[in-house]
């Protein structure tokens, strides 16, 4: 019987970290858009009172845009994949004596590591802006595990799209097509309540809704009744996992 | 024990494009064992599917005893593969590439930062080690490369073009690096070219592939005696009475004349090493005097022409493809 060893799946995830010591460029610039999400569009809709059932417009936002900028991160990360399947990490990966499944998971990790450096950076600049966190450290915690096992989802997901179209071109082009939808059809920007009921129904399907709630009610509302988003995020993350595993060697082939 | 044996291997692309025509080869335990073949002859097709990255459609591929399809873990843990595309992450340092590579693979934590060290040392690129990969030059690549494929310290290492889009400097330091970790090591090296000198100066056997079969396998001088016999040319130090030293020298079994102008002589010699000191002792005894001898040695190239109609090297495909990897690495890709 070997034993399991997890080494190999956080190395991937200490792999990312260094790139991004080598080349912070890509944090910096995606940190732009969410910091104009809070600054000007939630500025603005809180000037107006566009929802008065939801307080503070800009807090209500702030877990939203973390969002928005960390799925897209996760979402892209497969290119990584594509360009690994032209060069030969990825060959060579398959022929270390990891498990497949290492590969899926490990890069998984590694790109929701990627992808959650955005909390920091958003979490930071929505407070300068004036924005209501909770600042209790277990909150900030909870709210950080929470959007790695989601980005962990989202990651798994971008992986099992660049395995089956295998392409640079077509990759970008599914993600850009799907990436803007899955943040508007969802409760980043605005409450469920106010939706058209189609929409709401997407919404309702849409796991980003689901991260952002747990987010709202760690991080603005000061409440731990997550139980539910946490299952369904954890039920989204094995399943998009599992299909990318499952999938995997269609991206050598 | 054979460190490869493959049998009847078929590998089918889509529905029509059969890669691997049902390939058979015996790789011996610490032999260099070279595939050679032109582009497109299946030598990635089968280096792959020993490697376990792909199933075959029918045949079987075993390593040290283990199926590559059936027991892949198995076989997994005993090699060491450097593909032919780049496999390093070029944002990250050398010596980086070689710690996640550790991890990955397990080197044990006690062990990982000499072993490194240790590697980098060996294949020269200690100093250069805290570079970011994307400023090292081709043979840097490669080489840091193979340090990390012997990392794990596989009892077969295979290498899939290991110099290609090298310079000759860089392609022999490369070969350097490799013959010196097996005489210490005493490693099987199995690795598919379509450089023929390579084959023939590094490897022990070789095995000819075109179309997705065989086409001859065996020592580099075994394949050469498909060619039938070897150009000598001898020149006399006097001019000479042709005639007679062409009677004289065709009562020798196993030469023919091809050419004797004023007093060059150009012979067609099969199995050099054995007849050719008795020519020389014949056309002393017969009172001439020899200035000069060349021997050209048949190639495998003429052997694959020989059995193929085919040329092993044609770059211009090739060598787009090459540019287009080294471009990438650059960009960062």
């Amino acid at each position: 019987m070997r034993s399991i060893r997890l080494e190999p799946l956080f190395s991937m995830a200490e792999m990312e970290l260094r790139r991004l010591r080598h080349d912070p460029f890509e944090i910096i610039t995606r940190a732009v858009q969410p910091i104009l999400w809070v600054a000007v569009f939630g500025s603005v809709m809180a000037k107006i009172r566009a929802f008065p059932s939801v307080g503070d417009y800009v807090s209500f936002i702030t877990p939203g845009v973390i969002l928005q900028s960390s799925t897209f991160i996760s979402l892209a990360y497969g290119i990584a994949l594509i360009f690994e399947r032209e060069s030969g990490i990825l060959k060579k990966l398959l022929t270390s004596p990891i498990p497949r499944s290492y590969v899926v998971v490990g890069r998984a990790l590694a790109g929701s590591v990627r992808a959650s450096t955005q909390y920091v950076i958003v979490l930071a600049s929505a407070a300068v802006l004036g924005a209501k966190i909770i600042s209790n450290p277990l909150n900030l915690i909870t709210g950080y595990l929470v959007l790695v096992l989601a980005c962990m989802g989202f990651t798994g997901l971008s992986i099992l799209i660049a395995s089956l179209l295998r392409t640079r071109e077509r990759f970008m082009g599914i993600i850009g097509a799907i990436t803007m939808p899955l943040f508007f059809a969802s409760n980043a920007l605005y409450p469920i309540e106010v939706m058209p009921d189609v929409i709401k129904y997407v919404s309702l399907a849409n796991p980003l809704t689901y991260t952002v709630s747990a987010l709202r009610k760690l991080l603005v509302s000061n409440s731990y009744d997550i139980l539910q988003e946490t299952l369904i995020l954890t039920c989204f993350t094995v399943l998009a996992i599992g299909a990318a595993v499952k999938n995997l060697r269609r991206i050598i082939e | 024990m054979k460190a490869i044996e493959v049998r009847d291997l078929v590998k089918v692309y889509g529905h029509e494009v059969r890669a691997l025509d049902g390939v058979s080869l015996d790789v011996e335990g610490s032999t260099v064992h070279a595939l050679l073949g032109p582009n497109g002859a299946g030598k990635t097709t089968l280096i792959r599917v020993i490697t376990t990255q792909l199933k075959p459609n029918s045949g079987y591929a075993r390593v040290f005893g283990y199926d590559v399809t059936k027991e892949s873990s198995e076989v997994r843990s005993l090699i060491g593969y450097v593909p032919q595309e780049v496999s390093l992450w070029s944002d990250l340092s050398g010596y980086e590439n070689m710690l996640m590579y550790s991890k990955i693979y397990g080197i044990p934590r006690e062990i990982r930062r000499r072993r490194i060290e240790e590697l980098l040392d060996f294949i020269g690129l200690s100093e250069a080690s805290g570079r970011l990969v994307r400023t090292y030059s081709g043979g840097m690549i490669r080489r840091l490369e193979i340090a990390i494929a012997l990392m794990r310290n596989p009892r077969l290492l295979i290498l899939d073009e290991p110099t290609i889009g090298l310079d000759p400097g860089a392609r022999s330091l490369v070969w350097d690096k490799i013959s010196e970790f097996r005489r210490e090591n005493g490693v099987t090296v199995f690795f598919a070219t379509h450089y023929m000198d390579e084959a023939d100066k590094y490897a022990d056997y070789v095995t000819l592939l075109n179309q997705g079969r065989v086409v001859s396998h065996g020592t580099p001088n075994e394949l050469k005696r498909h060619v039938e016999g070897n150009k000598v040319l001898i020149t006399l130090k006097n001019n000479t009475d042709s005639s007679r030293l062409s009677e004289v020298l065709s009562s020798v079994p196993g030469v023919a004349i091809s050419s004797f102008d004023n007093n060059c002589l150009e012979l067609v010699i099969s199995d050099v090493p054995t007849r050719l000191p008795a020519i020389l002792e014949k056309i002393f005894v017969s009172g001439y005097s020899v200035s000069e001898v060349k021997i050209r040695e048949a190639t495998l190239d003429e052997v694959f022409i020989k059995l193929t109609g085919r040329r092993i090297s044609d770059e211009s495909g090739r060598m787009k493809e090459v540019v287009s990897v080294r471009k990438m690495i650059r960009r960062g890709g």
